[in-house]
């Protein structure tokens, strides 16, 4: 990793509220968000389905406006000072559309002329590897050629911020690994990325730091060994009899003919365990244990387990008449 | 919504009409509506006595309503609702263009066609016999007023329209609105309560407007040219009062009512 971190802030957002609709079936989506994004940094967005991910980014990308709070992007204001902004973002929608009648060739010339000052329609063509594809129409590509042309779109302008939404979502293993690349060089080149995904592996690898949202609110941020720190470590097993109740640990439950334990202290949990079936001649079967991961906070924070979710739920079932949020998060166990 | 905001670039906004254009062009069906079909009624001219003004003025009028409807308001209906639909809109508001400059670039090159019907229609017209326009200022004037009021009528159209192939039927009502003055003009059993009514709709001012200031006709009714240059002026205030209070209406109602996403 090659970031460092910087003073100044490309996001920061503060108290940021999104209310759809109005009167009593008015559902709110953002329920105040704080978010700072480090320039020059990559920052993931990660939450459940419907936590107010793209909510948010469409505040910061001047697509909505807030319902409350307050928004800077680059210093400035997205809707007011929607010129200067934009000149200086670049957007990648979850889902975009283009005209299937035209090339790709012809798609890049289109963007490119909306530009102010844009990069050659080459050199992004070269960049996403669409050189060869330049002449086919766009209803011949495939999903994640035309995910490339998209990407192209949002690079053209040189931004300094990217904003990506799902970048990878729908694309084979191979283009993952080419847009990752891709964003890895973005911040190498100084630019700011803010990214979402469904990929707890691609969040973990790629950003330097980690902000996971939750029923409208972000519940933990950090860099993703600060997001694991204080997370209990798993020892999971076919449940067993008798499992003495003095282990070392924080919490003893069963999940689906499973004895999952959470300790603190992962050797020592381990070892007493171990020393018990030792000495009792049980055998654990199917033993595993692993260190707190970002996908166990994640889960945790899905399951509302985790205490800073549970607070968000929690108020939110309070506030709206609606149920809180308990989606099914989405692929982490990808 | 930054719609409200009426700068717009000259150049951003030329270069995505021309590829709008191109689109067009690439669409058969499209380009059909939008270029040969608002040519076919002046053919009407052919027909009937050579020269006589009364079927010059229901071969212009119609050329006129069938210019507004298919290159225009059929047009930029139909091409706003399929962009919207395959979220090339939602894309192009990510970037650096203007809600503005996407809904002129839209409406230009159906517009263009139809002006060009218009210019068109004054040597075709001359070829067949007619006179000229008595009065060519009200005659531009109306052209610029009708393309503006039906690419607004379009808009506002697009916001209770689902799909492209919705938009045959969402289309109905105002094309209902716009024929019905033109159409029942021709009926002469008609109270007279009823046609001062229908005077007030779009086409019928549109009518009213062409008879007058092109053909000189004095009133619904006439069918011989009396009217002079000056006279002109004041028959048209009335039914040009009508479109530019149906244009400003369905401005106001289109921006209301702008839905940039698919309706789902």
């Amino acid at each position: 990793m090659t970031f460092h971190p910087s003073d100044e802030s490309a996001v920061r957002v503060r108290g940021l509220r999104r209310t759809y609709g109005h009167g009593p079936t008015a559902y709110e989506a953002v329920r105040g968000v704080d978010l700072d994004v480090p320039a020059g940094s990559i920052t993931a967005l990660l939450g459940t389905n419907g936590a107010g991910k793209t909510s948010t980014l469409e505040v910061l990308e001047g697509l909505a406006r807030a319902t409350a709070g307050e928004v800077r992007v680059l210093g400035l204001d997205p809707v007011a000072d929607r010129d200067a902004v934009r000149q200086r973002t670049g957007v990648l929608l979850q889902r975009s559309g283009f005209s299937g009648d035209l090339t790709v060739r012809e798609t890049l010339r289109q963007w490119s002329g909306t530009l102010v000052s844009p990069r050659p329609v080459d050199e992004m063509l070269e960049r996403l590897s669409l050189t060869g594809r330049a002449d086919v129409r766009m209803l011949a590509l495939s999903g994640g050629e035309t995910r490339r042309v998209d990407l192209a779109c949002t690079l053209m302008g040189n931004p300094e911020l990217v904003i990506l939404d799902e970048p990878t979502t729908g694309l084979d293993p191979e283009s993952r690994r080419d847009v990752w690349r891709l964003v890895s060089d973005l911040r190498d080149g100084g630019a700011t990325v803010l990214i979402t995904t469904h990929y707890l592996d691609e969040a973990e690898s790629l950003a330097d730091r980690l902000e996971i949202m939750h029923a409208g609110r972000i519940v933990r941020s950090g860099t993703p060994t600060e997001i694991a720190l204080g997370h209990p470590s798993t020892i999971s097993f076919a449940t067993v009899d008798g499992l003495p109740r003095d282990l070392p640990v924080r919490q003893i439950r069963q999940e689906h003919g499973r004895t999952v334990i959470e300790a603190d202290d992962l050797q020592r949990a381990l070892s007493a365990l171990l020393s018990w079936a030792d000495a009792q001649g049980a055998r654990l079967d199917d033993l595993n244990a692993h260190s707190a991961s970002l996908e166990s906070v994640f889960l945790a924070i899905a399951d509302e387990r985790d205490p800073a979710a549970a607070a968000a739920a929690a108020s939110n079932a309070a506030a709206n008449a609606d149920p809180s949020d308990t989606s099914l998060l989405e692929g982490a166990a990808r | 919504m930054s719609t409200v905001i009426p700068t717009i670039s000259v150049a951003r906004t030329a270069h995505l009409t021309r590829w709008n254009a191109a689109l067009l062009a690439r669409n058969r069906a499209a380009l059909f509506y939008a270029v040969v079909m608002p040519l076919l009624p002046l053919g009407l001219m052919a027909l009937g006595e050579r020269g006589n003004p009364t079927g010059g003025a229901n071969a212009v009028t119609t050329a006129f309503l069938v210019a507004g409807l298919f290159p225009v308001y059929y047009n930029v209906l139909s091409q706003f609702v399929g962009r919207r639909d395959e979220l090339v809109l939602k894309r192009m508001r990510t970037g650096q263009t203007k809600d503005l400059e996407l809904l002129v670039s839209i409406a230009l090159p159906g517009a263009f066609c139809a002006l060009l019907m218009c210019a068109l229609a004054l040597p075709i017209a001359a070829a067949f016999g007619q006179s000229l326009p008595v009065n060519p200022v009200i005659y531009a004037l109306l052209a610029v007023l009708a393309v503006t009021m039906f690419t607004a009528f379009a808009y506002w159209t697009a916001a209770w329209t689902r799909s492209a192939e919705a938009a045959q039927l969402t289309s109905m009502p105002i094309i209902f609105l716009v024929s019905l003055g033109p159409l029942a003009i021709t009926i002469p059993s008609l109270s007279e309560g009823l046609q001062n009514a229908l005077s007030f709709t779009p086409g019928a001012a549109m009518a009213d407007l062409l008879r007058s200031g092109w053909f000189g006709f004095d009133g619904a009714g006439a069918t011989d040219p009396s009217l002079t240059f000056a006279d002109t002026w004041s028959a048209a205030g009335g039914p040009l009062l009508v479109i530019v209070a149906w244009t400003a209406i369905a401005i106001s109602l289109a921006r209301r009512s702008m839905v940039w996403e698919p309706r789902s």
